[in-house]
């Protein structure tokens, strides 16, 4: 059977003609995907400028009742916290008593009162960081080592260190003893007393920093010693330590690392962990 | 278009064109058109309280100075109070311009001085956090022991006979020599010192303290020569006569307490504050190292640092 010329053109021109308008509908289809995803993007962009531009114009207080704005901090905090302070205060944020690095989950606050201002002034200039600006008032003093400064008899003469120092090993220990007294831990009683009495005294004198209740003054970063909360570990050991060899620790200054973006979205995301995610 | 339009493979490529452009502007306008998108001219960037030549003031420290100026929290204080509080700080702010303006860095000693401190200050700030151990300290102390000695004391007698006319005594220096020889060996043989000063005509110099005094200050009193000598005494020795300018002298010493190393447990507390300024010397020395290091510095020829 022969099929005419015409007919035999037309039925093989047919399936090409498929295939070429198959090509040009995904071409438009990518197109289309495209023009979407672009204005998506340009979209998610602008959202986080004006976010970001939120976060910075807000008063720091402000800007944490927002859970919008608490939500784009901790997506820019959580990057930055874990590489520049997870080092010290930990991956969960739960500090590390071995380089007193504080808790920032507990609430408990060692200089300010834990609002975003405060913990973004410390962010921004650190602690005993030596710059201005900077927390820096005191330092725990070593008890054990402390002595008395004095010039030898003759006025105008270099001075040494003479006198021994402020308190001997037994006496530290008392000091303990009375810790864990008015933390309510085991304790031994007659020590506690002699402890009791030594914080009392001119010469050690742990009520001028820690405030005469001893519920700690956030202006020096003097901690409260009631709450049974120890940055640099509370053992009976770790608290010789301490008034034996005395605490210096500091935190460094951010100003020149970070955007003022990246700290305030760090102060909001800290902020918001010490609340219970919460503001 | 009729649905039957749409049908038509040409019209409906154009359509889901027409679709796809106008889905994509209208999702990038919403984003631009917002309510509260950030201004596009900013005079003042967000996180700034002011700027000043295009150096901001932040935010965070107008809020504590404003706190720390008027003793009140920043949302009590009035608009008054802060214009004024900000002022303050644009002004100052401008007087630092100037400052660098004038390159004061360069040519005020006292604004040189107090940058070398801040960059000695912020070098030290991280070595300083380094707790001492009892074993560190230990170790600083052995290998320091030296600075650890503590000040010895002496209380004596300076004898002397003087010679030529010196406050009108007329013996010769062969003379004087010769007694203060008799003297000490009178001395040494158990005599008083009264006694033997009466006998030939010693008299106190002048020079010692009275009672016990700290080497130090017994050298400042007696002079470089007869310290030399009254270090080296021990208690209830005599010297040997000593020629000196204004006569012939001898030594006795009355109580010698001589200088030793303190031990570890009684030099502690200097330890520890010298350990801690050896740690600072060392951060500012190695701050200095590295801006050295990165510091083209030419010395003129013929001058060394």
């Amino acid at each position: 059977v022969s099929i005419p010329t015409e007919l035999r053109s037309a039925a093989g021109a047919r399936p090409a003609r498929r295939r070429g308008r198959f090509h040009r509908e995904t071409l438009f289809a990518v197109v289309l995907l495209v023009a979407i995803g672009g204005g998506l993007a340009v979209r998610a962009r602008l959202h986080r400028e004006q976010l970001a531009y939120r976060l910075l114009a807000e008063l720091p207080d402000a800007a944490a009742q927002d859970p919008g704005l608490r939500r784009f901090a901790a997506s820019v905090a959580k990057p930055i916290f874990a590489e520049h302070c997870a080092a010290c205060h930990g991956v969960d944020m739960r500090g590390n008593p071995a380089v007193g690095a504080p808790d920032l989950t507990d609430g408990v606050w060692l200089w300010g009162d834990g609002s975003v201002y405060d913990i973004e002034r410390i962010i921004l200039y650190g602690v005993r960081a030596g710059i201005s600006n900077t927390r820096d008032v005191d330092d725990m003093p070593a008890y054990g080592l402390k002595g008395t400064f004095a010039y030898q008899g003759v006025p105008g003469f270099e001075g040494r260190i003479v006198g021994g120092a402020a308190l001997d090993s037994g006496e530290v220990w008392a000091l303990v003893q009375y810790l864990l007294k008015i933390n309510h831990r085991p304790y031994q009683g007659e020590a506690a007393s002699i402890g009791e009495r030594l914080s009392r005294q001119g010469s050690t004198s742990c009520r001028d920093c820690h405030a005469p209740d001893l519920k700690g003054v956030s202006d020096y970063g003097a901690p409260n010693l009631t709450i049974n909360v120890w940055n640099n570990g509370g053992t009976p050991q770790d608290l010789y330590n301490s008034i034996y060899f005395g605490r210096h620790r500091m935190m460094p200054a951010w100003q020149d690392v970070l955007t003022l973006e990246q700290i305030r979205a760090l102060a909001v995301y800290i902020h918001s962990a010490s609340h219970g995610g919460r503001s | 278009m009729s649905a039957r339009g749409l049908l038509n493979p040409s019209r409906r490529r154009i359509a889901l064109s027409v679709v796809g452009v106008v889905l994509g502007l209208a999702l990038a306008a919403t984003g631009l058109f917002q309510r509260r998108g950030p201004p596009r001219q900013t005079a003042v960037p967000p996180g700034y309280a002011a700027l000043v030549n295009g150096r901001g003031v932040l935010m965070s420290d107008f809020i504590s100075e404003t706190q720390t100026e008027t003793e009140k929290p920043f949302g009590e204080t009035t608009a008054a109070e802060r214009a004024r509080v900000l002022r303050q700080m644009i002004d100052e702010e401008l007087l630092v311009q100037r400052a660098l303006a004038l390159d004061l860095p360069e040519t005020a000693t006292e604004v040189r001085t107090a940058l070398a401190d801040a960059v000695d200050a912020q070098a030290a700030a991280p070595v300083l956090a380094e707790q001492p151990t009892e074993a560190a300290l230990f170790a600083y102390y052995q290998k320091h022991r030296a600075r650890y000695e503590s000040y010895g004391s002496m209380q004596l007698r300076d004898l002397v006979l003087h010679v030529g006319g010196f406050q009108n005594a007329d013996q010769t220096f062969s003379q004087a020599d010769a007694d203060a020889i008799e003297a000490v060996y009178q001395l040494r043989s158990g005599a008083s010192v009264e006694h033997v000063a009466e006998h030939f005509g010693l008299v106190d110099s002048g020079r010692e303290g009275r009672g016990a005094e700290l080497d130090f200050a017994a050298k400042l009193h007696l002079g470089s020569q007869l310290y030399e000598i009254a270090q080296r005494m021990s208690t209830g020795q005599v010297s040997d006569p000593i020629a000196a300018s204004d006569g012939v002298h001898v030594l006795v010493m009355e109580v010698r307490r001589a200088p030793a190393v303190e031990d570890f447990p009684t030099a502690r507390a200097q330890v520890y504050s010298d350990y801690r300024q050896a740690l600072v010397r060392q951060a500012e020395r190695a701050n200095l190292g590295i801006l050295r290091g990165h510091a083209q510095i030419l010395v003129t020829p013929g001058l060394s640092e």
